[in-house]
């Protein structure tokens, strides 16, 4: 990930803390030093992204790249999908999606609402690492935009 | 009032006897009447030609006294041309009189005693007259003043009186009693046609009420049948409900057991990868005990020990068993998965060639039945049929995979299709093999979920059956098996020829 003045942060909204250090173990093994920003619910990751006023004025100005995992305890990940591809100081990160579902109409949903990349989590451990090691590279290479 | 099919057989037949009866009797009055009338008017004849014949026999005696009378008046023969007429005509008129009363003994004696006064009244009147014609008038006159010729002809007249009177009275009596006949005729028709009009009436109440009876019953049966369909496409509808419901909960349990098992295969792994930094550092410190070495220094050996143990065996131990188990618990959710996938996954009815679909995937295994010298024969014709296609291919190609890796290691593989139409409009299809067979008890286990049978040679999780019950339950049908330890397999697959009609009942 390009390396400016303001770095990228990772943020990372998964509710299984396993999978999350996982994810992180995984990504740093793919050299990507980048601050991942932890969270295990919905709410508190739209507070973070939006500010408290949920107006996203708090994400103007930054470099930001959502990994969000659709089964969340308190909504699901498409709320925040929306949310965050409909306001406009958020809606240029790039939001990858990372979770069990391999629903076809899922899938398709979360493109519509503007996901930049969907990544079924493989079933077994080391197909899961390997993935999310690719993505760790992917992160390395690619260019994320500053949001207004 | 609810009449039954025998209640209204027998009213019908009660009405019909009823109704048989009402008319007999009018028919039984009518025959009584007409005897009666024929008895009446031959009684009624008979009594007018006795008063004729006794009119006639008293204008004949009068006759014969009134030519006397004029004759020895006047002795103008002329006047004796009604006495002599009367006397010819009284020998039968008198008969005729007498045999009108021939069977009624009473009558005949008093017939004969007038035959008797009218004979003597005759000779009376014969006698005065042939003293009259004799010129003997004073004498003839003498007799007539003897009275005793009028004494006959009152006695007659007595007779005739009484006897016309009679005949009289018959007549009235019959006409009487053609009367009362009529009557009771009216009355008994009047009473039949009543009762025949209580029976037709009944009859057609009766099957009117029956027909009422049985609308009834078929509007009810109608609703019931309606309520039936609609209770049955109800409780399809619960079925297809209950039956997506439980699809939905193995996806989702699957799903959700699928994540804590990710983080449990991920941190052995990060558990193993720091094993072996460990293992590299106690390899290196850890040395074989010296001989000499002080108590403190075997204390400290000892433990080194313990810690090279720990380290090179009982933690990979602990991490092999921790792995297998939970690679073998990621197959049996990846196998509940598959086959919840398998219940979600839309049927698509499409025209199958079923004969060249079961070379296809007689195909796919021939390599590994040729090599080992077997075949696979398909015999029979397969019928037309409408059909998901991907299903059937997973279910031969599963039963074909299964007869090779279950094959008997004894005698080259034979595996026998045979295809046909069976009862229903299903297809039924057998695969039949010469392997290893299956034990009697297993016949329905295998086709258990998890569940495997015979020695366990062969790498599987027991879910191939299972899942092939389950897809040939999807397409209307089911599996099942024959089979002989050590003899040969026969499965047999049944299944809907028009898949539509499965899909458009649930």
């Amino acid at each position: 990930m390009n390396q400016q003045a303001k770095p990228v942060l990772i943020v990372m909204i998964e509710d299984d803390e396993g999978h999350a250090r996982l994810i992180e173990k995984n990504i740093r093994r793919a050299g990507v030093s980048n601050e991942i920003i932890p969270f295990t619910n919905g709410t508190e990751a739209l507070n973070y992204l939006m500010g408290p006023d949920g107006s996203g004025l708090v994400s103007a100005g930054r470099q930001i790249l959502v990994l969000l995992d659709l089964n969340l305890p308190d909504m699901t990940g498409i709320d925040i999908l929306e949310k965050i591809k409909s306001n406009q100081h958020t809606r240029r990160s790039p939001v990858v999606v990372l979770t069990t579902t391999d629903d076809s109409r899922e899938i398709q949903r979360c493109y519509d609402l503007g996901a930049n990349v969907y990544i079924t989590k493989p079933v077994n451990y080391e197909g899961f690492a390997n993935a999310i090691r690719q993505l760790g590279l992917f992160f390395a290479v690619m260019q994320v935009p500053e949001t207004e | 009032m609810p009449i039954s099919k025998n209640a209204l057989v027998r009213s019908t037949v009660l009405f019909l006897l009823l109704g048989l009866a009402a008319l007999l009797a009018i028919v039984g009055a009518m025959v009584w009447l007409v005897n009666e009338t024929a008895v009446n008017s031959s009684n009624l004849i008979k009594a007018r030609s006795e008063r004729s014949a006794l009119i006639t026999l008293r204008g004949l005696g009068q006759d014969a006294e009134t030519g006397q009378r004029g004759y020895l008046l006047t002795s103008n023969p002329a006047y004796l041309a009604p006495y002599n007429d009367a006397r010819a005509k009284f020998p039968d008129q008198m008969e005729t009189v007498q045999s009108a009363y021939a069977d009624e003994p009473e009558q005949a004696a008093l017939a004969a005693r007038l035959r008797q006064t009218m004979t003597e009244k005759f000779a009376e009147l014969e006698q005065t007259i042939e003293l009259a014609k004799s010129g003997r008038h004073a004498e003839a006159l003498a007799i007539v003043n003897a009275d005793r010729g009028r004494a006959l002809m009152d006695e007659a007249r007595v007779f005739f009186a009484r006897s016309i009177e009679r005949a009289d009275q018959t007549v009235l009596d019959s006409i009487a009693r053609q009367q009362r006949g009529i009557e009771m005729l009216r009355w008994v028709t009047f009473l039949g046609a009543l009762v025949i009009i209580a029976v037709v009436g009944g009859s057609i109440w009766t099957v009117w009420q029956y027909t009422r009876q049985l609308v009834e019953a078929q509007r009810e049966v109608a609703v019931l049948n309606a309520d039936l369909e609609r209770r049955v496409s109800e409780r399809t509808a619960d079925l297809g409900r209950a039956n997506e419901e439980i699809q939905r909960f193995a996806y989702i349990v699957t799903h959700d057991l699928r994540a804590p098992l990710v983080n449990i295969m991920g941190f052995t792994s990060e558990l193993e990868a720091s094993l072996g930094a460990l293992q590299e550092y106690v390899g290196e410190v850890v040395a074989p005990p010296a001989a000499d070495a002080s108590a403190d220094a075997a204390d400290e050996t000892g433990k080194a020990e313990a810690a090279r143990v720990a380290a090179f065996e009982d933690l990979p131990e602990a991490i092999g068993f921790i792995r297998s188990s939970t690679r073998k618990m990621d197959g049996l959710i990846n196998a509940i998965l598959k086959l919840s996938r398998e219940g979600r996954r839309t049927l698509k009815p499409e025209t199958i060639d079923l004969q060249g679909l079961l070379e296809n995937a007689a195909n796919a295994v021939h390599h590994q039945i040729a090599d080992a010298g077997g075949e696979v024969v398909i015999v029979g014709r397969p019928p037309a049929l409408l059909s998901d296609r991907l299903t059937l291919e997973q279910i031969f190609g599963n039963l074909l995979d299964n007869a090779v890796k279950y094959r008997s290691k004894d005698r080259p593989l034979r595996v026998r299709i045979e295809a046909g139409i069976g009862p229903g409009n299903t297809v039924v299809v057998k695969v039949e093999d010469n392997g290893r067979g299956i034990a009697a008890q297993d016949h329905e286990r295998i086709f258990e979920l998890f569940r495997r049978s015979g020695s366990q040679d062969q790498a599987g999780e027991g879910i191939g059956l299972a899942h092939v019950r389950s897809m040939a339950r999807n397409i209307g049908g089911d599996i099942g098996v024959q089979s002989e330890l050590g003899t040969g397999s026969t499965f047999e697959i049944t299944f809907a020829r028009d898949l539509r009609k499965v899909i458009g009942a649930i």
